[in-house]
């Protein structure tokens, strides 16, 4: 069996020669051309001339697009169908695609743009929340508000008060390798594009749309992406397009490749958000009431804010039972780019507000906050009674839905932006008793923070260095010490229910080796060696028999993206299913061979085991091939329980929860703000792991980018608009020796009490939030410095630190 | 004019004329002479990934000029292995999953090989880091790279040391 | 465009004017070439005889142009040199150090040049050549501003002098990551002690002004001090040369409160570290 082993990535000796091919890899024709957006250069204003002479005139420039030279709008949205692939006369930020250009080279493109000759008449940029604030500039028509019980009156009564606030940045995936696309075009006005994609469905769909063209003319492949980290879940649509439409024009190949700082000015990156809150408290520091209003810049399309921001309230609990609570959301239209997904999606904002929230009530009562964090965990959730029957849907809600499913041809069903509703949705949840839900309704049955918590603190000794800390810190006037373990308990599922599916298609052929594909697209998160490793397994073969391939919108369709941490749960079933369907398929016709049950055929040890022999898999293939048993077989998967109603903000988003807690000890230098993490322990839970290597991986990397989006990676916009971090130079993400000098990470050994792929958990995001832990810490140790809350915010920045030391220290 | 160069690129000499004398040995290595293991991160020296060795010395090669390498010898990632048989430093890489997306890895590996050659790092992990610190993992791998770079540097050390005796 | 490597001096002089750009590790030339108008003509000086390596001679350590940051690190240098070595570790990457040279990071003229503090705290020269001869100017003046050196077209750096001395180097730097990192403000010293005090001490800051400075007044103000006295002094400093702005890295009022403690460490650094290579 070779589910829950730790064996390298599928591609690691590609990796490691050099010969693993990403889309900027792929050998061209000598005809290709080369593609470079021409940029705005103000946030807002009004083009009142262009001259493209110079550009045209440049060697090697082949054509010249605007908006309106394009064969339609060729939208770009995942959602809302505001984002034409080029800007009309109407420019909504810095870095907005005006006009495209083609030339024989790279370089010629990208020199070619600058010959432009553009005259703006600039607007006032909104560019802020208090401006967006100030001007209503929003997306929907008001902000969005879930609660639980009455929040303000809870507070109000409650022995103790808190009130602040925290802002968080952004964040720029920073993805090694840049957006790429390369379209081919077909025979008879087909396309085949290859791109460096997150969704390929996606591609597809807007693809197509902007051509004319039925989906089944587009056929979009992805081998592999050199990081994803949502950033190419929609923003990679904007170059299939442009190539798509620029090959489909001239009838010759197009390749498209962002250079660095075009990828860093065009794109989105994570939303940045302020939290206000304010929560009242009893003596011990439970929790009674919170009110949270979140505040986050969407930039000036829609993309995939609205669900960013229904997951930023969605973690607004974290890991904690909040008896009254109201979270208020403001999803803020800015001339910025648009802000996309971000592995989290808003929960790492949601939760932070949380996470600050305990630490300043722990911190206003003086108790260790990891008591208090304890105090206002979930119940315990072990054993509990028997479910009630889940009531039924009224006509009256039938027929609402109904109307919410009349289709809309053009919309792109497959996009986590797309429509509010939840056609396909399970009973509303039930709550078995003493299980506590969540300020949203869903029953938090598979609460294990408790245990894992007190292990944690446990192996990292955590009392023992509490008391260190003090002791150093009593001692040492210029350096201080922190320490803080926080919990993470991320839902897993995309919030638009229908996305829970997954196709995939598998072969065996007839000497024994199985070509497997599935909707997944890989990006180093070890998706297809992991769902290999089922397929493989399934068959009771070696792993090398099951050869993995390129994600392509031929073999599967209407896939959805691989985001959400969704990838292995999803595809893992779909790919478990298919081969389940073969197996079964085989064994009844060996079974009848060999005058055995089916139910008694066995499939190990690359043996199938049947009516007493042991044949060779490739042997039992050929049996079954001569017996005219089809080897082939689709398989399909759809995540049960969910029931969810985004505009009340009611029902089982998820089907389950992922957990873990870290645990951070940092020092800073109070007179520079300088600061260093010493040591982290992290404990996270994968369910039944499929492969610790690679979900340790994943831990590992995930707790880092989450502690560099706290500390070190800082976005910087200038008053006119223009993104001033646009380099690695300016916008620092952690490297090698940013690292805690001591850093271990282990692996929680429970099981999924849902039945998931080999009862295991998704595991690409929720680490992510392991890194609040740093930031945790640091105000921690700045709290040393005097007797205020620091109220730090993120990211921590050396200067911020230092900041919140001198307020505390001076007062000022 | 249009200068020509010969150097030798994972021990085959290459003769190249150069239609633009502004083109980088990372261009040169991608677009004219089919070797795409050398990847573009950033394109202005801060990410690493496009590190191979020239003369034995690790160096970006998106900021070295094409033309100025004539008579050099350059090894690339494509240019490690012998025939099947991987360089330490590939070996130490798969052993302890030094990697995610792949894309930082060539790089990785190249300024690993550099840095063991250089012999200022030896296996404490500090000075490795430190020694790394030029090559960006967003997927951060570091912990694996980390341990790579080490157990490669014992493997030749000790290889070196077999072969002596 | 074409590109140039001359074997000579004199050869390389000859390629000078008419919009050349000159290039030794080429790592500040090549961003800037890859998007803007090709300059006419390229001269490469890595090929120049005797213009890379570290010689002592008559009293002056000489850097040539040519010589990259890892020679400097590998070079033996006597301790006044600590800072430079200092600073040389931390020049973005090591892949970077293999190719950039000490003479490019001064002609470069960036504010945040790692380089240059610690060559003005060791008093060092530049050797100009040209048409006329060489010539000798103070780096202190040889920096104008920002990208704005006192060099002709038709001249060239040919090394970096500093004058023999005793004493202890230090540099110290302040970042938002450990290394690969554009500083916000960094410090360079040379001390020298006798019995317990300073006897002399030279100090320069980079990244708080448009060109780093030596603070002259607080030079002057350590001498006689001991490690214990040296926070104090520096706290109390007027620093009327430091004018640090703000940037996307830190704001202006950041650089100037940490950069006093970090001026301070770098001193005591320098005073208390004796056998730093």
């Amino acid at each position: 069996m070779s589910v829950a082993k730790p064996l390298p990535h599928d591609a690691a000796k590609l990796h490691v020669t050099g010969a693993a091919r990403y889309v900027d890899d792929m050998p061209v024709p000598a005809d290709c051309l080369h593609l470079a957006f021409g940029l705005s250069t103000v946030a807002a204003g009004r083009i009142t001339s262009i001259d493209f002479d110079p550009v045209r005139d440049y060697p090697g420039v082949v054509g010249v697009w605007r908006a309106k030279d394009l064969p339609g709008p060729c939208d770009c949205s995942p959602s809302n169908h505001d984002e034409p692939l080029l800007a009309g006369n109407t420019i909504r930020y810095l870095g907005q695609p005006v006009f495209l250009v083609a030339a024989t080279s790279h370089h010629a493109a990208r020199h070619a743009v600058r010959a432009v000759k553009m005259e703006v008449q600039k607007r006032d940029a909104i560019l802020t929340v208090d401006e967006a604030m100030a001007a209503e500039s929003r997306f929907e028509e008001g902000p969005r508000i879930w609660k639980r019980g009455d929040a303000g009156e809870a507070i109000d009564a409650a022995p103790h008060r808190i009130e602040g606030r925290i802002e968080m940045g952004g964040q720029e995936h920073f993805y090694l390798e840049g957006q790429a696309a390369l379209a081919f075009p077909q025979e008879g006005g087909d396309m085949v594009v290859h791109s460096s994609t997150q969704h390929p469905s996606e591609i597809q769909h807007k693809v197509a749309d902007a051509l004319g063209v039925p989906m089944h003319a587009v056929r979009v492949e992805t081998r592999r992406m050199g990081g994803g980290f949502g950033g190419k879940e929609s923003q990679g649509n904007a170059l299939a397009i442009a190539c798509a439409v620029v090959a489909q024009a001239t009838g010759r190949p197009v390749k498209m490749r962002y250079d660095r700082d075009d990828d860093m000015t065009i794109t989105g990156k994570r939303h940045d958000f302020r939290i206000d809150y304010c929560a009242g408290f009893d003596d011990e520091g439970r929790l009674l009431g919170v009110e949270f209003e979140q505040f986050t810049r969407c930039g000036w399309a829609q993309d995939l804010s609205l669900p960013v921001a229904d997951r930023a309230m969605l973690h607004a609990d974290n890991a904690y039972y909040i008896p009254a609570m109201r979270v208020e959301s403001h999803r803020l239209k800015t001339n910025t780019q648009s802000a996309t997904a971000f592995r989290g999606f808003g929960g790492p904002q949601g939760m932070l507000g949380i996470e600050r929230v305990l630490d300043h009530v722990a911190h206003t009562l003086g108790r260790d906050p990891l008591e208090v964090r304890r105090l206002n965990y979930y119940a315990p959730t072990k054993g509990g009674a028997a479910p009630r029957p889940p009531a039924a849907d009224s006509p009256r809600d039938i027929l609402a839905k109904k109307k919410e499913l009349e289709a809309h041809p053009d919309e792109d069903l497959t996009s986590r932006g797309a429509q509010d509703v939840t056609p396909d949705s399970s009973p509303a949840p039930t709550v078995p008793e003493g299980v506590q839900t969540t300020h949203y309704g869903q029953p938090v049955e598979d609460f294990i923070l408790h245990e894992m918590t007190e292990r944690l603190a446990e192996s990292c000794n955590y009392a023992e260095r509490r008391r260190a800390v003090a002791a150093w810190n009593a001692e040492n006037p210029v350096l201080k010490r922190g320490l803080a373990l926080t919990p993470v308990k991320f839902g897993i599922s995309f919030t638009l229910t229908h996305l829970n599916q997954a196709g995939a298609l598998v072969h065996v052929y007839q000497d024994g080796s199985i070509s497997m594909n599935h909707g997944g697209t890989e990006m180093g998160q070890g998706l297809f060696q992991k769902v290999a490793q089922v397929a493989a397994t399934s068959f009771g073969v070696p792993l090398e028999s099951v050869k993995i391939t390129a994600t392509d919108t031929g073999k599967v369709p209407n896939t959805s993206a691989t985001a959400a941490s969704s990838g292995s749960d999803l595809n893992g079933m779909a790919v478990k299913a298919a081969c389940d369907e073969i197996r079964e398929r085989m064994a009844e016709h060996l079974a009848k061979l060999h005058q055995d049950n089916p139910r008694d055929v066995r499939f190990e040890e690359g043996m199938v085991k049947v009516g007493g022999e042991r044949i060779p898999f490739a042997e039992a293939a050929q049996l079954c091939y001569m017996g005219r048993v089809s080897l082939s077989a689709t398989g399909f998967y759809k995540v049960p329980k969910l029931n969810w109603d985004r505009l009340k903000g009611q029902g089982r988003p998820f089907f389950y929860f992922a957990y873990g807690a870290a645990c951070s000890e940092v020092v800073v230098d109070t007179l520079t703000g300088e600061h260093r993490t010493l040591a982290t322990h992290i404990l996270h839970d994968c369910g039944s792991s499929l492969n610790p290597a690679i979900d340790r991986g994943q831990v590992e990397g995930g707790f880092v980018q989450g502690a560099g989006w706290l500390t070190s990676e800082e976005l910087v916009w200038d008053e006119t608009g223009r993104l001033r971090t646009h380099a690695p130079s300016t916008y620092k993400i952690p490297a090698c020796s940013d690292r805690p000098d001591v850093f271990e990470v282990e692996l929680w050994d429970g099981r999924n009490i849902e039945e998931t792929i080999y009862r295991s958990k998704a595991v690409g995001e929720p680490p992510f939030m392991l890194g609040i832990s740093v930031l945790m810490a640091l105000s921690d140790a700045v709290a040393a410095c005097g007797t205020g809350y620091p109220s730090l915010d993120a990211p921590a920045t050396p200067e911020r630190v230092l900041a919140a030391v001198r307020k505390l220290r001076d007062g000022v | 004019m249009s200068p020509s160069i010969s150097l030798t690129i994972n021990g085959e000499a290459r003769a190249v004329a150069l239609d633009d004398p502004r083109v980088t040995l990372l261009d040169l290595l991608r677009e004219r002479l089919d070797l795409p293991g050398t990847k573009k991160g950033c394109d202005r020296g801060q990410c690493g990934a496009c590190t191979v060795l020239v003369d034995g010395r690790r160096v970006n090669s998106c900021l070295t000029l094409a033309a100025t390498l004539d008579g050099a010898e350059i090894t690339t990632i494509e240019g490690l292995a012998l025939g099947e048989e991987l360089h330490p430093v590939q070996a130490a890489f798969i052993e302890n999953d030094a990697f995610q997306c792949g894309y930082c890895t060539p790089g990785q590996i190249m300024s690993a090989v550099g840095l063991i050659s250089e012999g200022s790092a030896g296996d404490d992990p500090e000075r490795i880091r430190e020694g790394m610190s030029g090559n960006i993992c967003r997927c951060a791998a570091y912990h694996g790279i980390t341990i790579a770079v080490q157990e490669a540097t014992r493997n030749m050390i000790r290889t070196d040391k077999e072969d002596a005796a | 465009m074409t590109l140039h490597r001359p074997e000579s001096l004199d050869e390389a002089l000859s390629l000078l004017g008419g919009g050349a750009v000159v290039l030794a590790g080429g790592t500040d030339v090549y961003p800037g070439l890859r998007d803007g108008p090709p300059p006419s003509r390229m001269v490469d000086l890595t090929r120049v005889a005797g213009l890379r390596g570290i010689s002592l001679r008559d009293g002056l350590w000489r850097i040539g142009a040519a010589t990259t940051w890892t020679d400097v690190l590998r070079a033996e240098l006597p301790a006044c040199f600590a800072g430079l070595k200092g600073a040389a570790r931390e020049v973005g990457s090591v892949q970077i150090q293999n190719t950039g040279t000490v003479a490019g990071n001064i002609c470069n003229a960036s504010p945040a040049a790692d380089g240059v503090p610690a060559l003005m705290a060791l008093d060092a020269q530049v050797e100009v050549a040209g048409p006329e001869g060489p010539r000798r100017v103070a780096l202190e003046q040889f920096i104008r501003g920002p990208r704005n050196v006192d060099l002709r077209p038709s001249e060239i750096v040919s090394a970096v002098l500093v004058p023999e001395a005793t004493g202890q180097g230090a540099f110290r730097k302040l970042g938002a990551r450990k290394y690969l990192v554009i500083s916000i403000a960094m410090v360079a010293a040379v001390v020298e002690v006798s019995g317990n005090a300073i006897s002399r001490a030279r100090v320069s800051v980079g990244s708080c002004s448009p060109v780093a400075v030596r603070l002259r007044g607080l030079e002057e103000a350590l001498t006689g001090a001991t490690v214990a006295e040296v926070p104090g002094i520096v706290a109390g400093a007027d620093l009327p040369g430091l004018t640090p702005i703000d940037d996307v890295r830190a704001s202006a009022a950041y650089r100037r409160e940490a950069v006093r403690t970090l001026i301070a460490r770098t001193i005591t650094d320098a005073m208390e570290v004796r056998d730093v290579t």
